[in-house]
């Protein structure tokens, strides 16, 4: 029998550098430039970055998850909820500042309902977020009996439409989840959480507040990616995201961020985001069809898969 | 209470048919109940492949997109002037093709079999997509002899009864169940996990295709939607019917048969009860989170 693998001490296991992801984007986007007129324009980035601002909200809120040990599945679905929440107050005649807060806040409360059915009744996170995905999916359907809602206050539009404030909203939230990550005691219990469960029970971690806390912050964080794309789109709309999830999971893997839970950083779920985004946007000036676009996204996620999985041992 | 418990799924699938029988008397009549079994082949099928990979502990997220695949072929040939039987044949095919990707992906990249289905979904709908030209493709007429439930039902029990008997009677089914629980023993054995794996994965695809041939049976064409969120349905039917994500546990009858079945009858009866169709994945949401609730339930006793 052959001797079992040695372990390594968590400080000991390859990481990817840091800033491999990020040298890998640069040299997609060189090696792409000479074939794709106007990828490096000011436009285009202009665009780009834009395009980049709630992917990555997204893709923290669902890192923030993944390092708890779970998934978040119905990260579209809650914002599906939160765009039409919000547009259904603002229509009312309420300022712009009442639909982010109430945006923020379905989200939160449904993540809170995910997590705590996840943290309390102990069922796994995938079968919970996917019967949540399918529930509030379809909720937002039926309240809105497929319509999309208007009627969004003008001063809400240029949160999403004006760069500068959706790259700052996604700023602020990339730093306020790096802080929480590393320099607080959630952020820490959260690692050793979805590291090892049992241990950091017996550790006396609150392991179940801490889950459950993940999945209102991941919530929260969908419901401000829906501010950016409700104010994009002018409208509440109940399909939002819909097709996104994937992309959001895959943007995740990208990144590095390991689906076994207990590591992962802002910054991995930036640099999938980016990664995920200039492919898209390149693929997309290249005039590639939507469909070999789909086809390359899964190539990318497969490769990327396996290069992370070379690094750390198994 | 613990009996009571294993056999939630079955019971679940009595109270909604009691349920719905007194509130829609129409639902239990003859013709009501075969056509549910009718529009149930396909999924029963499709989930009686996921409780496979379920069991050595895996997900197969392309489900869905390897059955589009497999319907896209079917079009094309079609289209082309191919007789059906053997459309059929490279559906199956397709399927088990799709399949061996996958298990070669886990495999020889050792990644997790959520990350390669998830690939596999992105490549496999981009690939179908590409051959239909997103657009949809109406099949002859004779395809829509396979929905007939005379040919659908057991072509549906059929598949059914061959995996069942995989799992209980051979020993590979014992082994995948045993990899499902303890991968690292399994190997230590001697057994080949990797045969297991493209087990797994290769009977999972046939079921797709052969799913996505029910399915066509149904419908008659191939629309860019078509398979799109069956690898959920599929998921939620086996976890309804018992199989557990984490892998070990799971039985395609009566287990996911039921939770198909289950899961096929709540829609079929919101639908004579002339509910409001928006609401529906509310319901069957409700329900799933019941059975899983219920299942937990079970689990923790038996700890």
């Amino acid at each position: 029998m052959e001797t079992p693998a040695p372990v390594l001490r968590l400080s000991e296991r390859r990481e990817p550098p840091p800033w491999l992801i990020f040298v890998l984007t640069a040299a997609l986007l060189a090696g792409l430039a000479p074939v794709c007129d106007g990828l490096l324009g000011a436009r285009n980035l202009t665009n780009l970055c834009g395009n980049l601002a709630p992917l990555f909200i997204l893709a923290t809120a669902q890192a923030l998850v993944l390092i708890s040990g779970g998934i978040e599945l119905s990260l579209t679905s809650i914002m599906a909820v939160a765009s039409v929440a919000g547009a259904a107050v603002m229509r009312t005649g309420a300022p712009a500042a009442a639909g982010v807060i109430v945006m923020l806040g379905a989200g939160a409360v449904i993540g809170g309902l995910n997590g705590c059915i996840i943290a309390r009744l102990r069922l796994p996170p995938f079968m919970v977020t996917l019967i949540s995905m399918m529930f509030f999916a379809g909720a937002a359907v039926w309240a809105t009996e497929s319509k999309n809602i208007s009627g969004i206050a003008s001063a809400f539009l240029p949160l999403g439409k004006l760069l500068p404030a959706a790259a700052g909203m996604a700023l602020a939230a990339g730093v306020i989840v790096h802080v929480l990550l590393k320099h607080t005691m959630w952020g820490r219990s959260l690692r050793a959480v979805g590291y090892n469960p049992c241990a950091a029970g017996f550790a006396g971690l609150r392991t179940g507040s801490t889950v459950a806390t993940t999945y209102v912050l991941s919530g929260a964080l969908a419901g401000l990616a829906a501010v950016i794309y409700t104010a994009r789109l002018e409208t509440g709309s109940p399909v939002l995201g819909q097709r996104m999830m994937l992309d959001v999971v895959g943007a995740a893997v990208i990144g590095g961020i390991s689906l076994a839970g207990g590591r992962g950083q802002v910054w991995q779920a930036l640099g999938g985001a980016l990664f995920f985004t200039v492919l898209d946007n390149a693929l997309n000036l290249m005039g590639l069809s939507h469909f070999r676009i789909m086809m390359a996204k899964g190539a990318v996620i497969l490769a990327a898969a396996a290069l992370d999985a070379r690094r750390t041992l198994r | 209470m613990n009996r009571l418990l294993t056999h939630a799924p079955l019971l679940l699938l009595v109270l909604t048919w009691t349920v719905l029988g007194i509130m829609q008397p129409a639902f239990l009549s003859g013709e009501s109940l075969l056509n549910l079994l009718r529009q149930s082949a396909s999924p029963i099928v499709a989930a009686t492949g996921m409780t496979v990979v379920l069991i050595i502990g895996g997900v197969d997220l392309s489900l869905g997109a390897a059955m589009f695949l497999a319907a896209a072929l079917a079009g094309k040939m079609a289209a082309a002037g191919q007789p059906m039987i053997s459309c059929a044949i490279v559906m199956l095919a397709a399927g088990a093709a799709f399949g061996a990707l996958n298990a070669a992906a886990v495999t020889l990249l050792r990644l997790p079999a959520f990350v390669v289905t998830l690939a596999m979904l992105f490549l496999g709908r981009g690939l179908a997509l590409e051959i239909t030209k997103t657009r949809a493709i109406n099949l002859p007429e004779e395809f829509l002899d396979l929905g007939r439930p005379a040919v659908a039902i057991p072509l549906a029990a059929l598949a059914v009864i061959l995996v069942q008997m995989m799992l209980s009677g051979m020993a590979a089914g014992r082994h995948l169940f045993a990899f499902g629980q303890n991968p690292v023993a399994v190997k230590n054995s001697g057994i080949s996990t990797e045969r297991l794996t493209f087990l797994t994965f290769v009977v999972c695809g046939i079921c797709a295709g052969l799913a996505a041939l029910l399915t066509l049976g149904q419908l008659g064409t191939v629309s860019p939607k078509f398979g799109e969120t069956r690898e959920f349905t599929a998921i939620a039917a086996a976890a309804l019917g018992g199989s557990s994500l984490f892998g070990g546990r799971g039985s395609v009858f009566p287990g996911t048969v039921v939770g198909a079945l289950l899961m096929q009858s709540i829609e079929s009866g919101l639908v004579m009860l002339n509910a409001n169709p928006y609401a529906y994945p509310m319901w069957i949401s409700a329900v799933l989170l019941a059975a899983v609730l219920l299942d937990s339930l079970r689990i923790r006793r038996v700890r």
